[in-house]
């Protein structure tokens, strides 16, 4: 679920990274006022944790295995807050050491994964088991938790990708970022989390909070001993979600006929090559906009060119040199 | 095996320890173990390698490299110039053949699969017309995924936490980073660790892999909360008092200003080039 | 039964194995020494088939053991059954929730029905004399306690080869002589045993046969255990001991002194 860069418009982002400021700063002082001495520690290392938790590989029915994001796991093994701050931290050392998700996107990524996921996870498990007051309870609030989590950090995702085209055209019309909207985003990322992720972060929450019940049940998070506040938590959540619900049920899927893609379209037909491209079936030339080289004097371009051709040469005789020299050694498994 | 009788009976090994084991093994679905492993061998050599990476290779300073890092970032965010674009891919294939061969291939590697990912996804894109937007945003994808590569692999992850602090990114918070980073390779080792125990003894067809997965995943959590809490008893021995300083001494170079030029130039072309 | 031919292998860049030639019988019983770092664990890893050789030829029961055959799932899992991998630190082999589960996750697999697997468990539980904490969390367990369920639970497997990285570390002297006292018993019981270990006092009634490390991770003796101990000079040219450590030709009369006082 990281969005790279250059999928959301620098605006969106920009919006995404102020949202997430309040948040940052209300859980920091959350956190101070719950454990004032222990927080460092716990931030780094709960970050540390929260980064390899997403590394595991978790096995699906089948023999195929995915990654999960636990963030509703942590959120009931820390709380909500920390959680926030710790995912955030893990996604931030994935964008800047790892170059996994974007550094303009990284306000999105926080708001879907560090705080929609753990946040919907949590409030839901916390409503399911305050009223079940079992066991059970406690194991049907985790999994509807941690499956709708992830489910609804999916969802934000999906519009955030399908607003692009509505917002964000150039000047003639053609998108500039992620060019399909939310009659398309929806239901591509949705299914897939619908079906295969939310499952995976089911089978691991729910898998790893039973082991430390059982081991270690005193380091799990108390949490928040006055019941009412989930429920606000979760009416507030939803209250929230409503309008992008009424936003996505405006255009439902499967509706994305000639109608819309001549909407989205309408400005690139002026280049010509687009209905040629629809009819004529798939064209290459067409797929080279045609002002790529105007703006650039003939000789600057054939300048550059040779630049480019002069580096991609002499990586093309490093890499050759590094891989005959590596074919001897074995790897690590 | 070699053993007389009346030797076994004064051991008290049981029978079945005494004979050769005639096992062969029936197949099973749990790659997941071998993917998990590579996972952590893959982020934990990335972490160590780079401690030891030469830093300041080429003299600049880790902060201009992170500020025109990510000015150049919005900029290629911001462009609608596919001359732009291709500017700064060229720029960055020339920085990229300068740098060692087991860097090209790594940074190549990731750059080449996102760029294909992203081509892929927006082919269909493509075919409604919206040709350019898909070459455009795939050179961007390139471009940025390759930077932010190009920065990571020829700076030291401290001086780029250092760096952050120039920002007014507050020292606590660079506290943490500098911390999560320390605990990947600790608890990660672990978590390794563990996992080649799990495949040493995983010798036939798991039935609940969930429950191999639980522990590892769990004993993780709790050694977590473990360390924090040593990790706290030593900040309070030390005389930690919730005040944290990033020092770093910074001295403008020669190669500093080569580099603010190239990106002052790639603003001029950015301005340039602009909003076609 | 084991033999390793030039084996060298580096961990992306740093060395650790440097042209290491070995071979071990079935039924020996073998220690590894070597300064911390000369590469003890990681030979130990190359025989259990975690890491194979950059160079060289590893074989096991005289198949060669490469990367590309530990690929293979079903090859690898027969090795790992017929080489038992006791951990430098137990706590990184323990995953399991209860002590019993820990110790009947291998068999379990195996395809023996739950009643030998039963039996299996408790030989082992009372093997290593840990009945009493059959149903306690591994978690919770003492370091002494830890490493015995982690070789019960490595034994219970029955493998032909047991590989030991330091297991007297961190146990307090009784653990450490009861251990030696059953480690010599699976030996005479006709186990394969090669056992990484810095304690010069107990190696010699663990094994009669030493292989000494040196720091440039090559193999600096390899002879009977009396006579590398007698080497003083050689165990201080590997910095295994410094120049306090002298040990005295009389046969029943080896002992540690410590002048430091
Ligand atoms: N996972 C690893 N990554 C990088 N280097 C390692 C790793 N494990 C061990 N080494 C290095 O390999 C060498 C041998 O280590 P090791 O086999 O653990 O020694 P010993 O067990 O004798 O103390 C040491 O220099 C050590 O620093
Ligand atoms: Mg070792």
């Amino acid at each position: 679920m990281h969005i790279p860069d250059n999928y959301l418009s620098p605006q969106t982002c920009a919006v995404m990274g102020a949202a997430m400021i309040p948040v940052w700063a209300v859980a920091v002082k959350k956190i101070k006022a719950e454990v004032p001495k222990e927080m460092i520690p716990l931030l780094g290392i709960g970050a540390a944790v929260s980064f390899l938790l997403m590394m595991f590989n978790v096995p699906l029915p089948g023999g195929t295995t995915g990654h999960a994001v636990g963030g509703t796991l942590l959120a009931i093994l820390l709380g909500p807050w920390a959680a926030c701050i710790s995912v955030t931290v893990a996604l931030l050392i994935q964008a800047l050491m790892f170059g996994d998700g974007g550094i303009l996107s990284f306000g999105a990524n926080c708001f879907n994964m560090a705080f929609v996921l753990p946040f919907v996870g949590y409030y839901i498990y916390k409503f399911i088991k305050d009223s079940v007051k079992t066991d059970k309870g406690e194991y049907i609030g985790m999994i509807a938790g941690s499956y709708i989590g992830i489910n609804v950090a999916a969802f934000c995702a999906a519009i955030e990708f399908g607003i692009q085209p509505l917002l964000f055209k150039s000047a003639t019309g053609q998108p500039l970022y992620c060019p399909y909207p939310l009659s398309v985003t929806i239901p591509a990322m949705t299914i897939p989390h619908l079906l295969v992720a939310g499952v995976v972060e089911v089978l691991f929450t729910v898998a790893v909070f039973s082991f430390v019940k059982k081991v270690s049940p005193g380091t799990i998070y108390e949490g928040a001993k006055e019941k009412t506040k989930a429920i606000y938590g979760l009416i507030i959540g939803l209250i929230c979600l409503t309008p992008l619900g009424l936003l996505a049920a405006g255009t439902a899927w499967g509706e994305w006929g000639t109608d819309e893609i001549q909407d989205v379209v309408s400005g690139g037909s002026a280049l010509g090559f687009v209905p040629a491209g629809m009819q004529n079936g798939f064209s290459f030339e067409a797929l080279m906009p045609d002002y790529s080289v105007s703006g650039l004097p003939e000789a600057a371009g054939y300048i550059l060119s040779a630049i480019a051709g002069a580096a991609i040469l002499i990586i093309l005789f490093k890499v050759i040199g590094y891989l005959k020299k590596d074919k001897g050694e074995s790897a690590l498994e | 095996m070699r053993l007389n009788d009346n030797r076994m009976d004064a051991l008290n090994m049981p029978e079945w320890l005494l004979t050769d084991e005639n096992y062969s093994p029936p197949n099973d679905r749990d790659t997941f173990v071998n993917k998990s492993i590579l996972s952590f061998l893959s982020i934990l050599a990335r972490i160590k390698t780079q401690d030891s990476s030469e830093t300041g290779k080429y003299g600049i300073s880790a902060i201009f490299k992170v500020a025109f890092t990510f000015m150049l970032i919005l900029l290629l965010s911001l462009s609608r110039s596919f001359v732009f674009v291709m500017i700064i891919n060229v720029y960055l294939i020339v920085i990229l053949s300068l740098m060692k061969a087991e860097d090209i291939v790594k940074i190549l590697k990731v750059s080449l699969v996102m760029s294909l990912f992203t081509f892929i996804l927006l082919l269909p894109a493509a075919f409604w017309g919206n040709s350019s937007s898909t070459i455009l945003i795939t050179g961007k994808v390139f471009a940025t995924i390759t930077v932010v590569n190009i920065l990571s692999r020829t700076t030291k992850w401290t001086s780029i936490t250092g760096a952050l602090k120039k920002f007014f990114v507050p020292d606590l918070f660079i506290l943490v980073l500098d911390i999560t980073i320390k605990y990947i390779v600790m608890l990660g080792d672990f978590a390794l660790s563990m996992l080649y125990a799990l495949k040493l003894r995983s010798v036939g067809k798991n039935k609940s892999k969930y429950t191999a997965l639980s522990g590892i995943g769990g004993t993780l959590f709790i050694k977590s909360k473990e360390m924090a809490e040593d990790m706290y008893i030593a900040m309070e021995c030390r005389g930690f008092t919730g005040e944290y300083h990033v020092y770093n001494n910074f001295k403008f170079t020669i190669a500093d200003f080569g580099y603010i030029m190239i990106n002052v130039g790639i603003i001029v072309l950015f301005v340039y080039f602009g909003r076609i | 039964m084991i033999e390793i031919k030039d084996v060298s292998f580096s961990y992306s860049g740093v060395n650790a194995l440097n042209n290491i030639n070995l071979s071990i019988e079935d039924g020996e019983a073998v220690a590894l020494m070597g300064a911390n770092g000369s590469g003890k664990s990681t030979l130990l890893k190359l025989i259990n088939g975690i890491i194979s050789p950059d160079r060289g030829v590893y074989k096991f029961n005289n198949e060669e053991i490469t990367a590309k055959e530990l690929k293979d799932p079903i090859f690898a899992k027969r090795l790992h059954q017929k080489i038992g991998f006791v951990f430098q630190n137990s706590d990184t082999q323990l995953f399991c929730a209860d002590v019993y589960d820990e110790i009947a996750f291998g068999p379990r697999q195996m395809g023996i029905s739950e009643s030998d697997v039963e039996q299996r468990v408790n030989d082992c539980l009372n093997l290593l004399n840990i009945q009493d904490f059959k149903h306690r969390q591994p978690y919770h367990l003492s370091g002494g306690e830890k490493r015995k369920v982690a070789i019960a639970s490595v034994l219970v497997l029955n493998p032909e080869v047991l590989v030991l990285d330091e297991p007297m570390n961190g146990l307090d002297p009784r653990t450490q002589r009861w251990l030696v006292e059953f480690l010599v018993k699976l030996n005479q019981a006709g186990k394969t045993l090669i056992i990484s270990t810095h304690s010069l006092e107990l190696v010699p009634e663990l094994s009669s046969r030493a292989i000494l490390f040196g720091e440039n991770h090559t193999i600096a003796a390899d002879m009977p255990t009396e006579k590398l101990l007698d080497d003083v000079d050689l165990l201080k040219r590997v910095n295994l001991v410094d120049e306090y450590y002298h040990s005295h030709a009389g046969k029943d009369h080896k002992h540690f002194h410590d002048h430091s006082f």
